[in-house]
């Protein structure tokens, strides 16, 4: 859980994307890529849809996270198609799990990331608004996001305070009731005091009052959502109609 | 304010117990990346799940707390790149335990254990993937060259058994994790006067 996850700051992005797109792409992610078919036109098709995480990526200025993301994926769809067939069993099976991995998933996940950290928590939220999902997902939804990066700092600090009294995870295999109940009831001990102090102050904004909310974000399709959401549903029909579908 | 009805603290306490029970599944996820821990992952998260769910339920306990918590789990494995299939898992059985606390009115502890198991299944929603993964895996093996027999044999080893066990263990787990929780509850949360 790294505190980038969706961002509450104002961040340049030179291409900036309706988030309603980028969940859209996500889905036909999940479907598309999850299938494990290498041939026919999936040979052609699963390349060309795993360059756009990579140019989108790079669009939202994560160059290291991008070269990571086409490395792995083109290692893991060479080692697959190409280099398999000269392993002997065993390691044949382990490498090809580990490819399956880099090859199904990884795309998915970049994806998935790519959302997350190119976000802002409240076009997230008015967006969420936007497609009529009812308050009772977007109030725990946002105040999830408002809790990750408290959550990391919250247990590093109660674990840097277990490691002075010798209770750390090396030793969970001598002692485990004391690591789990010494790590996680002090953790979730402080995580419910902020929590209470948190709706107190979400209360005094009047945020249980029923009204409909404004917001000072701006988002809105524009040309290139269009032309995304084309590319992407255009490569779900092809893989739907020309690859056998779902299996 | 109605008491029945969730409110706007109740949302807050959803979200702030559905993160802690994400990170819960995230450890346990962590060990299910080696090949065959993946089996337990119930096993872990019925466990360490159970503690933040216990305290979850006498925080809010209140109809709906649970199927919002299933559905938001599952969005955000969606949104971590898993499949779209865990999302109707995570609203079915968040929903099935809601109704199964709802029976108990909260309260009675046999039903809060059963709507715990119930809820702890939504896991094979996330562990679906494999099963189909498998398949088409096993079928490009057998086109590269690989022997009927050895795939045969690893086929029976992983197949059809692993789903009643995945529940099982599911079962099991969240058994454990509720009886962990409520010791845990009853030693220091109310003690310190958080519940």
């Amino acid at each position: 859980m790294k505190p980038e996850l969706l961002l509450s700051v104002d961040t340049k992005q030179r291409f900036s994307l309706d988030p309603r797109t980028k969940l859209y792409m996500l889905l036909i992610f999940s479907i598309v890529m999850i299938d494990g078919k290498t041939d026919g036109i999936s040979f052609w098709l699963k390349p060309a849809l795993s360059l756009l995480p990579f140019l989108l990526l790079l669009s939202g200025r994560r160059r290291k996270a991008a070269a990571i993301y086409l490395s792995v994926f083109c290692v893991s769809w060479i080692t697959n198609l190409f280099l398999l067939d000269y392993l002997g069993t065993a390691a044949k099976i382990i490498v090809s799990l580990l490819t399956q991995l880099g090859m199904r998933w990884f795309p998915g996940a970049m994806m998935g990331y790519y959302l997350l950290s190119t976000t802002k928590v409240s076009e997230f939220v008015l967006a969420m608004q936007r497609m009529h999902i009812p308050e009772a997902f977007i109030i725990p939804f946002s105040v999830m996001f408002r809790f990750f990066p408290t959550i990391s700092e919250e247990a590093e600090s109660i674990g840097n305070a277990m490691r002075m009294r010798g209770i750390t995870g090396k030793k969970f295999f001598k002692n485990p009731q004391a690591v789990l109940e010494y790590r996680i009831v002090p953790f979730m001990m402080s995580v419910v005091t902020i929590g209470n102090d948190l709706s107190a102050a979400a209360l005094t904004r009047g945020l249980g009052n029923g009204k409909k909310r404004t917001s000072i974000c701006k988002i809105g399709f524009h040309w290139k959502d269009l032309a995304l959401m084309l590319v992407v549903t255009a490569v779900l029909l092809v893989f739907l109609f020309f690859s056998g579908g779902l299996k | 304010m109605d008491k029945k009805k969730l409110n706007a603290k109740d949302f807050i306490n959803i979200g702030i117990f559905t993160v802690i029970y994400f990170v819960m599944f995230f450890i346990t996820g962590m060990m299910g990346y080696i090949p065959i821990f993946a089996v337990i992952i119930p096993l872990g998260l019925g466990i360490l799940g159970g503690i933040p769910f216990m305290l979850f339920l006498t925080k809010t306990g209140k109809f709906g707390a649970a199927t919002i918590m299933g559905t938001l789990v599952s969005v955000l494995c969606f949104l971590m790149g898993q499949s779209w299939i865990s999302i109707p898992f995570g609203i079915v059985f968040g929903f099935l335990a809601d109704l199964i606390f709802h029976a108990g009115k909260y309260k009675n502890w046999k039903y809060t254990v059963l709507g715990y198991c119930v809820f702890t299944e939504w896991v094979i929603g996330s562990m679906l993937p494999m099963w189909i993964m498998r398949d088409t895996f096993f079928a490009a093996y057998r086109n590269n060259g690989g022997t009927d027999e050895y795939i045969d044999a690893v086929m029976n080893l992983t197949a059809n058994w692993m789903l009643p066990v995945v529940i099982v263990l599911g079962v099991v787990g969240a058994v454990i994790g509720a009886y962990l929780g409520r010791a845990i509850l009853k030693k220091h949360f109310v003690k310190a006067g958080i519940v």
